[in-house]
């Protein structure tokens, strides 16, 4: 255990964690609001797709951030109508979209691409040079040597929480989550409300799929978002809906995942079939500890309707 | 009224999820009696890779033979759920002979080949087979062998690296076979290794990758498809070398993937079809038909510009061990766990 392997470990996992932070974060507004959103998945690959092909024809890699990010949002338009205007079967609708989600990209990139002798590539986010900060040791090569879109998570985590937590939004949200009628009788529109926060959820997902395909990698391959966006709704609720602990929730699992491949690397004694498997028996471990105290809101998973009773 | 909103909801979100974009077909208009193939492969027919691989050979051959074939592609059938089905499709609409490129295809083949006995399945690495199937394979172990050799006598740190999808029969030979090649070239050299246990997940190897860098790795080989793209990708990042496996992936990061171990698949191929033209596919016992060094399926990529950057003595040290292992002078151990 050298200096060097803990600064790359500790990097990696900033690394590996913030596709992760991006899509819980949007999720926190979401299942707040009081909906299941298992679209995620699906959001963040049509996402990851979308970014990629704004970036390789437009050349620039804010236009493709910001075609990602538009299109999270009209994705989850159609989840946001499935559940909340028709309100059908949450889990069902998300599940969909999911599947939907990755089998459109697959079809569009093929559309849009052909078949080609080269494969597409872009030039991905630069590590960004912070000057002294940079430079400073241990501390410099963790925190201030990586690409953007690191610091734009970090930065929503606080965004979230002030949003969450500060706002008249926030409280509404909260209010829709857990007891709608209530919230109805003192004039908050539910479904406004309801949409807005599946919407907010759909932009950080396509910000965390953008993540994948422009900071991550330089291209898009089917399936390079590989279950992140499921492991992202179960952050959430590790979190309890809050922004700073879905930040430690989120590294934890980048964290063991990153270090089960090092300790792969290094030759640990110990078959890698297990190692592969140590981040989900992490987060089996703590979501048992936690489960108990996890309160969801009220109206986790209900539709609502003036006409209900 | 509600039962009916959500009836209609279920309908149509399945209606929009259902096999709409499930997979691209491209169809030909085939000659009267050519021999019909359908060519199922479980990713996409550019990626650089393990179906790039096929799908060049398969082009080869229809080249090659005209309009003694016609060929259908279907990309994208990678779920177990989702291969059954397709193998039927075709066997049930007179194709001759279908390829299913994988080895989740093995199950799917043996079931639907029991129900067509006229009807030719060729499946790309296992261990069944049936009269009216065979299966088509690498001998990776001489690859990684090869592979070890040149990443051992290019290293200036005496540490490399191998990244696989999971240790399972070929994909293990290769990689014990690398640690071997590497120890004939610097005993002690240091090995990393790590699975992924993954396929198609290129950001968990590239992280790994970057790890393996970081660590003083300064070449690595990969055994993998999406999961070799991200190893290529990190060495892309890190400025460091890579060698490829598959296909050429020079392409993708032309200052850093030195060489690696290229698949001709239509070696295979030919012979298949030249016996089921024959009418001798289905009377002979060893359904089997390898890539191998000695009959040019297996083949070291060519180093391009890096000829004159790495040392003579590397490329040297390659093709003395690629020579050992044709003259039969050098014999791989059949690693086994």
């Amino acid at each position: 255990m050298t200096l060097d392997f803990i600064i790359s470990l500790l990097g990696g996992t900033l690394r590996t964690s913030t596709p992760i932070l991006l899509a819980a974060l949007g999720q926190i507004y979401t299942q707040k609001s009081g909906i299941l959103d298992l679209s995620v998945e699906g959001t963040m690959t049509v996402s990851c797709l979308a970014a990629f092909v704004a970036a390789f024809y437009s050349q620039s890699l804010f236009i493709g951030m910001l075609v990602a990010v538009v299109v999270g949002l009209m994705y989850s338009a159609l989840m946001a109508f499935l559940c909340i205007t028709i309100k059908a079967n949450q889990v069902i609708a998300g599940t969909a979209l999911t599947m939907l989600g990755t089998g459109l990209a697959s079809f569009m990139y093929r559309v849009i691409f052909g078949i080609r002798e080269l494969p597409p590539v872009i030039k991905s986010c630069q590590n960004l040079d912070f000057g002294f900060l940079s430079r400073i040791p241990i501390i410099g090569p963790i925190l201030f040597t990586h690409n953007i879109t690191i610091y734009i998570a970090l930065g929503l985590v606080v965004v979230t929480w002030f949003v969450m937590n500060k706002t008249v939004f926030g409280l509404e949200v909260h209010a829709v989550g857990e007891y709608p009628r209530a919230a109805d009788s003192k004039g908050i529109k539910v479904s406004v409300i309801r949409y807005a926060s599946v919407l907010l959820g759909g932009m950080y997902s396509g910000l965390a799929g953008a993540s994948m395909s422009l900071g991550f990698m330089n291209t898009y391959t089917d399936h390079m978002i590989a279950g992140r966006g499921f492991i992202a709704i179960a952050v959430v609720v590790f979190a309890r809906w809050s922004p700073v602990k879905a930040l430690g929730a989120a590294l934890l699992f980048g964290g063991a995942n990153t270090l089960q491949m090092r300790m792969q690397s290094i030759g640990v004694d110990i078959p890698n079939q297990l190692l592969q498997a140590l981040p989900y028996i992490l987060t089996v471990i703590v979501l048992l500890g936690v489960s108990k105290h996890v309160n969801f809101p009220a109206a986790f998973g209900v539709p609502y309707s003036r006409k209900d009773n | 009224m509600k039962g009916m909103k959500m009836l209609l909801s279920i309908v149509l979100v399945l209606c929009l999820a259902g096999g709409l974009f499930a997979a691209g077909t491209k169809e030909q208009a085939p000659a009267n009696d050519a021999l019909k193939i359908a060519v199922l492969l479980p990713g996409k027919i550019d990626d650089v890779s393990w179906n790039q691989a096929l799908y060049d050979g398969m082009r080869k051959i229809e080249k090659e033979m005209g309009d003694k074939v016609s060929v259908t592609y279907v990309e994208e059938v990678y779920e177990v759920a989702d291969i059954e089905p397709a193998l039927m499709d075709f066997a049930s609409n007179g194709y001759d002979l279908i390829f299913g490129h994988g080895f989740q295809f093995m199950e799917p083949i043996i079931k639907v080949a029991e129900q067509f006995p006229n009807v030719n399945f060729a499946l790309g690495t296992g261990y069944k087979t049936l009269p009216n199937t065979c299966v088509y394979d690498i001998h990776l172990g001489q690859g990684g062998y090869l592979m070890g050799v040149l990443a051992a006598s290019i290293s200036e740190t005496g540490k490399i690296g191998v990244i696989g999808g999971a240790d399972v029969s070929e994909i293990y030979r290769g990689h014990e076979s690398y640690k071997l090649g590497a120890k004939s070239i610097n005993p002690n050299i240091e090995i990393q290794e790590f699975y992924t246990g993954d396929w198609r997940d290129s950001a968990k190897a590239k992280e790994g990758a970057l790890g393996m860098y970081d660590s003083g790795v300064d070449v690595i080989w990969h055994s993998g498809d999406g999961i070799g793209l991200g190893a290529v990708n990190a060495a892309l990042d890190a400025g460091k070398y890579v060698l490829s496996n598959v296909v050429n992936q020079r392409v993708l990061a032309p200052e850093n993937v030195v060489s690696g171990i290229d698949y001709d698949w239509d070696t295979a191929i030919r012979q298949i079809i030249d016996e089921i033209l024959a009418g001798t596919f289905n009377t002979h016992d060893d359904k089997y038909y390898w890539l191998t060094v000695e009959n040019g399926g297996l083949q070291v990529a060519d180093y391009g510009p890096f000829a004159d950057i790495i040392p003579q003595q590397a490329i040297d040290n390659v093709e003395k061990a690629r020579k050992s292992l044709i003259d039969g002078s050098l014999v791989l151990p059949d690693f086994t766990k």
